[in-house]
Formats: structure tokens, C-alpha cells, sequence
């Protein structure tokens, strides 16, 4: 297991470019999906302190929307889409509209329906995240059957927590934000991907990028 | 007299004479766990992560663990003054936020790992616990007042219950 805190910058830059190209599948995804143009934030390698990982994500307490899935093979790790409650409605709202031709407000969708659909959202953002890396490292991998939570930010994010807390204080992140803009009403959809390798799997991961 | 209110975050480990209200904010895997002697008048509260600290001790903070946390929080009850015979503990948390079908990873299923551990050690040490919310798939907030030594948990969509 290499020690995190000893990463240079050439390392937590070629981790960030797995972001990148990640993201780029990922938003190109979402775009399809929303029929929307996806504009996507340059992904950052976060070092964060297991202590304070909802505060450094936003309000604790906010109430948002997440799905996750788990990757193993070649480069283990696991992901998370995770949106404010409003914007993972406005989304289902915007998805179900083009499914269906017709508006529905989220409060008359049944909630499985509502979980459904953003699972969906979620599965395939994350799948084509995966995929793209999978290419670049030229690993194989299999992907988990997605998981879907409703709940407060502090709550969620203890899944990261878990993860690395058994072998630190520290979890190395990599965060990228889509966005789709110019909604109806100059409303706006927001979503974080943070990608959270296991962490016996940075070794390979810095090896396949040839920076270790 | 006032409640002062005290936040207790990830990890955090605090005894405190009554009167206090003790909260920890968004539990989700992790575990709220709440000491107090009623008659000593004291009270503590520890946020719990991860069940075992597998003999890892460096900078961590001793709140982290089960195996760490528990008799750390019974020891600094009894030097403000509580006895042991007397502590009850109520715990709260150790929720699966995540099901993934077909797929077994520990730290999916750390929550009722946490609640086993906490269990466990207070046992060892005969604390009586006498209530408990654990487990199930969503996020709680807690609440500890010394006014009337009742723990009130907070659930999304669930609304409130006091144990």
C-alpha cells in the first residue's frame, strides 16, 4: 500500500487526468441521456481528512441524492453520483418528460419510480466513467449492480470514510461536476462523480499511468 | 438552568457534567453511542467509525474505533466522577446505506459491524445497554439531553423517536 501523503505532484496530476477522460465519457453520456449540452468542471485529486469529508462536500445536513457502484478487475475502486435532492428531482423530472412526452411534477411520481430512474442515470454516468478508464489503463473489470440512497450528505459520504478509514486518516478522491445549464425557468442540474479507489489499488493505478 | 448544546463530530469522543445536550449530526454506517450516570450527574458521547483498530494506534483519534472508543469514554466517566455499576449506554447508527446485490465488500456492511463491536465491548466491561436504533438503510441525527436522559433520533422520512 503506498503512503497517500507522500504522493508527488506528477502523481496527483496523472490520477487527475484519469478523471478527465472518465468524465469526459461520463458527461458525454449524460448529454445523450438529457439531450442537453453537459458542461464538465476539470476534475481535481482531493486529499481529504476522513473527519471532515461532508463538510469539505458541501452541507452535512443537505439532503441529496446518490448512487453507487463498485468496480473490480484490474484497478478496484468505487464511485459515487451524487446530486442535492433538488437537482436529482429536476433531473428524473427532465428525463420522464422526454421519456413520456408529458410533465410530471416529482411529488406525483412514485418514489420506486423516481429511484428507478436515477439509478438508471446514475448506472450509466458511472459505467461509461469506468469504461473510459478501463481503456486507458488497459484493465479489465467488472461492474456491480448499482445502489441508490436518498439521505443527509454526512450519512453517505460515511461509505468513503469506511473505505479508507481502516488504513488512515486520509482519502484520496478524485471529484469532477457536470452540469446541464439553460433549463427551463434559467434553472440548472448539478452532479459530482467522485471517484474513490480502493487503496491497495493506487500502486497499480500509478504504475499503469508510469508515474511510479 | 440552560442546555449548552455540544456537536460532536466524526470521531470525536467528549464526558461532560449535565446539564449538556449532546448531538452528532447524520450518522450513517457509524455509530452514536451515549454513556451517562444519572446520579453523578455526567454524561458522554462518542462517534464511532470503524469497529476494530486492529492494533493500529498511531495519530488516530481514540474515538475512531469500537475497541478503542468504549472503554476510553467509561474511563473518562469514571474520572468525572460516574460509577461504573450505574453507566447505562444507548446507541444509535451502524445503518447499510448501500445494498449492492451480489456483492460482498467489508466496508459495505460496516455498519452492523460497528453495532456487533460496540455490543461487544460493552459488555466486556458490563455496561448495561438499555436501548438501541441500529441497523436499517438510512441516516440518523441524535440528539442526548441530560434534562430527561433520552436520546431522540432523527430519521429522513421516518420522522422522530426518542429512546
Amino acid at each position: 500500500m503506498s503512503d497517500i501523503a507522500s504522493f508527488n505532484e506528477r502523481q496527483l496530476d496523472a490520477i487527475k487526468e484519469v478523471g478527465n477522460i472518465g468524465t469526459g465519457n461520463a458527461a458525454t453520456a449524460l448529454s445523450g441521456l438529457l439531450s442537453r449540452m453537459i458542461h464538465m468542471d476539470v476534475p481535481e485529486t482531493e486529499l481529504v481528512s476522513i473527519y471532515e469529508l461532508a463538510e469539505h462536500y458541501g452541507d452535512p445536513m443537505q439532503i441529496v441524492g446518490a448512487v453507487f457502484v463498485r468496480s473490480l478487475g484490474g484497478f478496484q475502486c468505487s464511485l459515487i453520483f451524487i446530486q442535492k435532492e433538488e437537482d436529482a428531482n429536476l433531473m428524473v423530472e427532465l428525463l420522464l418528460k422526454q421519456q413520456f412526452g408529458t410533465f410530471i411534477p416529482v411529488n406525483e411520481i412514485p418514489q420506486e419510480m423516481t429511484d428507478s430512474a436515477l439509478t438508471e442515470v446514475g448506472n450509466i454516468v458511472l459505467s461509461s466513467f469506468l469504461n473510459a478508464i478501463n481503456i486507458l489503463l488497459g484493465t479489465r473489470h467488472q461492474i456491480s449492480v448499482p445502489g441508490v440512497a436518498h439521505d443527509m450528505l454526512s450519512s453517505i459520504l460515511d461509505v468513503v470514510a469506511s473505505i479508507y478509514g481502516q488504513m488512515g486518516e486520509t482519502a484520496l478522491l478524485v471529484n469532477t461536476e457536470l452540469s446541464a445549464e439553460g433549463l427551463e425557468g434559467g434553472r440548472k442540474i448539478s452532479g459530482h462523480i467522485i471517484l474513490i479507489p480502493d487503496p491497495d489499488s493506487l500502486e497499480l493505478l500509478l504504475r499503469k499511468l508510469k508515474v511510479l | 438552568m440552560a442546555e449548552n448544546t455540544i456537536v460532536l463530530g466524526m470521531a470525536d469522543l467528549m464526558v461532560i457534567r449535565a446539564p449538556v445536550k449532546l448531538v452528532t449530526l447524520g450518522l450513517g454506517s457509524c455509530i452514536g453511542l451515549v454513556v451517562y450516570d444519572s446520579t453523578a450527574r455526567v454524561a458522554g458521547m462518542a462517534h464511532i467509525m470503524l469497529p476494530s483498530s486492529r492494533g493500529l494506534m498511531g495519530s488516530e483519534k481514540i474515538g475512531k474505533f469500537a475497541d478503542t472508543a468504549v472503554p476510553a469514554l467509561i474511563d473518562a466517566m469514571e474520572k468525572q466522577g460516574a460509577v461504573k455499576s450505574r453507566i447505562k449506554a444507548k446507541i444509535a447508527g451502524g445503518a447499510q446505506m448501500f445494498a449492492l446485490p451480489g456483492m460482498s465488500a467489508d466496508f459495505l456492511t460496516v455498519g452492523a459491524k460497528n453495532v456487533s463491536e460496540t455490543k461487544k465491548r460493552l459488555a466486556l466491561l458490563r455496561i448495561a445497554l438499555i436501548a438501541s436504533d441500529t441497523g436499517g438503510n438510512k441516516g440518523r441525527t441524535i440528539e442526548f439531553s441530560t434534562s430527561n436522559w433520552m436520546l431522540k433520533v432523527k430519521t429522513l422520512g421516518k420522522g422522530v423517536s426518542e429512546i
